[in-house]
């Protein structure tokens, strides 16, 4: 235990604090993700050695993942795309004037959710590692099932809501079917003079930002840029009181959340936006009064941030217990080891019990300086709004062009999809359709499919998905649930419209 | 019975066309949802929009033609130059780098309504800091690559 | 924001802007490549061997050269659309072979590097392709999965579809095929996706062989037997003087001598008349066509000139490659050959 002591020096915490700052920084700047961040300072860690290096990748991926928030609740665009639910009640809340309340309610779920995880990759990794293989493509489809359950249970009228999560599966399918997957690599859905532009599809970050970003200045444009400021009505200071009065009643959805995002982050290749997703739908099913979700409730962002804090300690499960990496971000941390020379696997924690031991410290010190740092910090971020929209709207084109340009390290077609998702994005909320289903079904549309078609392509019959396992079958209860509660709340809401218009 | 239900289940899908396995499915899941829409959606919505009581998307609403398709086509001019200038100066950046700072200010002119020489200046300045400071951190200091 | 903290960041950034551009033009060296240069890269993974395989080459070449130069992971289909727009030399690019192998299988957006692209020298091999199976399986030889496929037993081998991964499975159809004919179609290929999948596959029962590599799954090789997840190592594609230029210590707890096990002649593939079938995964330049041929001289002589000084093997061995440095003429022959020694075996399986 001496040697760990030894190991932890002060550059050790500046640097996994400096990680957490630049995180947050790259996480709130729309368009920069925390993959991001890990990436352009891979190649620092090299000359820090490994365990300096990973107290500064962890603190950058702790940071990027919180910094999401930012942007989700002020300018109703997901800063990463595990912070999309976010927006769904942290935007509504920050209209209402309550933007630096919701911002300190997700600041806190976010380390809670942190904590969480971090305390259950440290005590049961071996063993939730052992469990996660459990997890078939069957079951990993009814995961996704089950998140995509969300689009009924969120829309405003079922009909086009169910119709607008299809549509966006049916644009997640465009490109390949990637041999990268398991597919064949043939192309679909789209003309041969369009190959070389959408080869590869439409890639999920662009998408997301331009059907937010990009398409909320164009309905402003439209509008006339009227007002001076982005919020006219947000009065800063008034509103933003924070109590935790706000947690009374909360634990167990801020609890349930960190498990589930703990739990769904450690399924390697599901992870990532599904968890926030998973975690969003279960409070909406499961809790008293989900009705406020949606319109500015805070149980929405606690639902939604502890659940993609959570993912850093559940991605990081199947990376140090099965050497695989359970999202993009952790995909990324494995050159870190590999660039020292160390392999993950499934020995890693026995034989490298001084880095384990470190990387736990890492993490946990990480989520503490990512909180004091935004909680404090929030008061000067959420003036934001107060920047005239003249000089923030063409800041924010700007950055979301180096996002989309940078994602996939320099792709110039990634930024033009900026605008054609800008402009559908404009279209569709014309025409009624709803934005939220039709990007979940984006998200999880290309999972859905590889999971689905490997299921039958090995199994050759669809009662497998009933018939795989005891796991299958409990899937199925929550989808019948969650359905069920979806059609009881949306009967529920249409007799109490009917009684208000005709009294 | 049995082998009747197992028979009814059982798929096989060619590896050469699986591809197409998934895409088909959706397909007809969105043209049934579509079809179910015109009918309870479409139709009546129409009907509305005839006895007056309803307008139509984006062709019967009042908008600023200027700024919108403004925006549209600045944004465009944006993404193109963008990609031109900057292949004069392969990977350096200079392509987002000039034309940000052009494009940052021409958009907030065309956002700003009244026209103060104090508003005019705040906009250069910022057309000429943000494009910067962007490039220098993440061009020069993270070394990303930028058109 | 206020007005002096305006100004004080405009001075800040100019002085820091005008210092980068400084910078910039005293880059211009005296070659023929000029100006920033962009490697592109097959892989969009950075945490994968073709990333970090290129930096290694690239950092010594960008200080070698006085450049700068950048390793981008694109992915395939975008590295060889950046390479076909550029000419000038500033987009070279870094791939291995499944470059070819790609196209020999038939996948969208692979061509025919040989006639689209000039091929520059090769620099690296990865010698960790493998293929293994559960630790309890009643295949304790590859033979023993011959054998097994030619008396009719279905084997199935979770794989990659399209290349690096399916070549090797290809091999082995083939050598069941010459042994056992008729019998070939007893090999059943489990398409699937990264190396977390195949692992799957074989803990779902769903796959009695997968293709794997040393790195990634040496590990589960030390796992005891009744564990769900342990493996066992088969065959290594590699050559038999490929891992011997591995280090002695090999990788993890496997030694180079435990190893050398797992390689011809020990574990023979055969592709008829008395020869083996290898495979070593080897990374090499791909220029544009219409590049000057001055620039791909440069980089030639460059690379001799760092990997006579020797710390380039070092570093690449630190990382279990295995050095291999072939200048573009020699690699151009030597991969052509390669490749049709695979496309006929890809042929007589068809």
């Amino acid at each position: 235990m001496l040697d760990i002591l030894s190991l932890l020096d002060i550059t050790f915490f500046l640097l996994a604090a400096m990680g957490a700052l630049i995180g947050i920084i790259f996480g709130a700047i729309p368009g920069m993700t925390a993959t991001m961040a890990v990436a352009v300072c891979l190649p620092l860690t090299y000359a820090l050695g490994l365990h300096h290096g990973l107290a500064l990748l962890l603190g950058l991926y702790v940071g990027g993942i919180s910094g999401g928030m930012v942007p989700a609740v002020l300018l109703n665009i997901p800063g990463t795309p595990s912070s999309i639910t976010t927006t769904f009640d942290g935007y509504p809340m920050a209209q209402k004037g309550e933007g630096e309340r919701a911002l300190r309610v997700s600041v806190v779920a976010s380390v809670v959710g942190g904590l969480i995880s971090a305390a259950i990759l440290f005590l049961f990794a071996p063993l939730l590692a052992e469990f996660s293989i459990k997890f078939s493509y069957v079951e990993k489809f009814l995961i996704i099932l089950l998140a995509l359950t969300v689009i009924a249970s969120m829309s405003r009228n079922m009909l086009v809501g169910i119709f607008s999560g299809v549509l966006g599966i049916w644009l997640s399918l465009i490109g390949t079917y990637s041999i990268s997957d398991g597919g064949n690599g043939h192309t679909r859905l789209m003309f041969d003079f369009l190959e070389p532009y959408l080869f590869e599809g439409f890639s999920l970050l662009p998408v997301l930002i331009g059907i937010f970003g990009i398409a909320t200045i164009l309905l402003e444009a439209e509008k006339g840029v009227k007002s001076g400021l982005a919020g006219t009505e947000i009065k800063i200071g008034k509103g933003g009181g924070f109590s935790l009065n706000l947690f009374k009643g909360r634990l167990t959805n801020l609890v349930r959340s960190s498990f589930i995002g703990t739990f769904v982050g450690m399924l390697p290749g599901v992870g990532g936006s599904a968890a926030s997703v998973l975690a969003y739908t279960q409070e909406k099913n499961l809790s008293r009064d989900s009705s406020e979700m949606g319109k500015g409730a805070p149980q929405g962002l606690i639902a939604s941030e502890s659940a993609n804090n959570a993912l850093t300690g559940g991605a990081l499960i199947p990376l140090l217990s099965l050497g695989i990496p359970g999202d993009s971000t952790t995909a990324v941390l494995i050159g870190a080891f590999t660039l020292q020379g160390i392999q993950v696997g499934p020995l890693f924690i026995p034989e490298n019990a001084d880095t384990w031991y470190v990387m736990m410290t890492a993490l946990v010190f990480a989520n503490i300086v990512m909180f004091f740092l935004m909680f404090y910090a929030i008061k000067h971020i959420a003036k934001v709004v107060l920047v005239p929209k003249y000089i923030l709207y063409p800041i924010i084109v700007m950055m979301c062009v180096v996002g989309a340009y940078a994602i996939n390290y320099g792709i110039m077609f990634d930024v033009w999809t900026l605008l054609i998702f800008g402009v559908l994005g404009y279209l569709i909320q014309k025409v009624g359709l709803e934005v939220a289903p039709l990007i979940i079904g984006f998200i999880l549309g290309g999972q859905a499919e590889v999971y689905f078609v490997k299921s039958l392509e090995s199994f050759g019959t669809y009662s497998i998905f009933f018939t795989k396992s005891p796991i299958a079958v409990v899937l199925w209860l929550l989808i019948a649930a969650s359905v069920t509660f979806s059609v009881v709340m949306g009967l529920k809401s249409r007799a109490k419209n009917r009684l208000e218009t005709t009294q | 019975m049995e082998s009747g239900l197992t028979s009814l289940f059982s798929v096989s899908i060619d590896f050469e066309t699986s591809h197409l396995f998934f895409p088909h499915i959706i397909n007809w899941l969105m043209g049934g949802l579509f079809a179910l829409i015109l009918v309870f959606k479409v139709v009546p919505f129409l009907a509305a929009v005839r006895r007056g009581e309803e307008t139509l998307p984006i062709l019967g609403e009042s908008m600023d033609k200027f700024r919108f398709f403004g925006s549209i086509a600045l944004i465009a001019a944006y993404f193109y130059l963008m990609a031109v200038v900057g292949n004069l100066f392969p990977y350096t950046g200079y392509g987002f780098l000039f034309v940000s700072m052009a494009f940052v200010f021409l958009m907030s002119m065309m956002y700003m309504h009244t026209k103060t020489k104090r508003k005019v200046i705040t906009a250069v300045i910022n057309a000429i800091v943000a494009p910067s400071l962007a490039w220098f951190i993440l061009a020069k200091l993270f070394q990303i690559t930028l058109p | 924001m206020s007005m002096p903290s305006i100004s004080k960041t405009l001075g800040t950034s100019i002085l820091m802007a005008g210092m980068a551009f400084g910078s910039a033009a005293a880059m211009a060296a005296d070659g023929p490549l000029r100006g920033n240069v962009r490697v592109v890269i097959g892989s969009t993974s950075t945490g994968g061997d073709t990333y970090q395989n290129s930096n290694i080459v690239v950092d010594a070449l960008a200080d070698h050269l006085d450049l700068n130069m950048k390793v981008d992971a694109v992915g395939a289909s975008a590295a060889f659309r950046a390479l076909d727009r550029d000419s000038r030399g500033n987009t070279l690019m870094i791939f291995h072979d499944q470059s070819y192998l790609g196209h020999l299988y038939g996948v969208e957006g692979y061509d025919d590097i040989f006639e689209k692209y000039t091929i520059g020298p090769t620099i690296a091999i990865n010698p960790g392709n493998a293929y293994l199976v559960p630790k309890d399986s009643p295949y304790k030889t590859l033979d023993d999965v011959i054998a097994a496929a030619g008396n009719g037993e279905e084997v199935r081998v979770a794989i990659q579809p399209g290349g690096v991964s399916e070549i090797g499975f290809s091999a082995l159809k083939n050598a069941i095929r010459i042994e056992h004919p008729g019998m070939e179609d007893n090999l059943v290929a489990v398409n699937t996706g990264s190396q977390a999948d195949k692992n799957q596959q074989l803990f779902d029962g769903q796959a009695d062989m997968i293709n794997g590599t040393v790195q990634a799954n040496e590990q589960y090789t030390r796992l005891p037997e009744d564990d769900q997840k342990s493996m066992r190592f088969l065959w290594l594609t590699a050559r038999h003087d490929t891992i011997k230029q591995a280090p002695e210590e090999g990788l993890g707890k496997t030694s180079r001598a435990e190893l050398l096990k797992y390689v011809e002649p020990n574990v023979n593939v055969t592709m008829g008349d008395d020869k083996n079938f290898t495979f070593d995964k080897e990374f090499f330049f791909l220029y544009n066509k219409d590049m000057d041929p001055a620039i791909v001289d440069q980089i030639d002589e460059a690379l001799t000139e760092i990997y006579d000084e020797g710390d380039i093997q070092k570093a690449q061995k630190k990382s279990f490659f295995i050095p291999n440095f072939k200048p573009s003429g020699e690699s151009e022959e030597y991969l052509k050959e390669k490749m049709s020694t695979y496309k006929d075996i890809i042929e007589n399986i068809k």
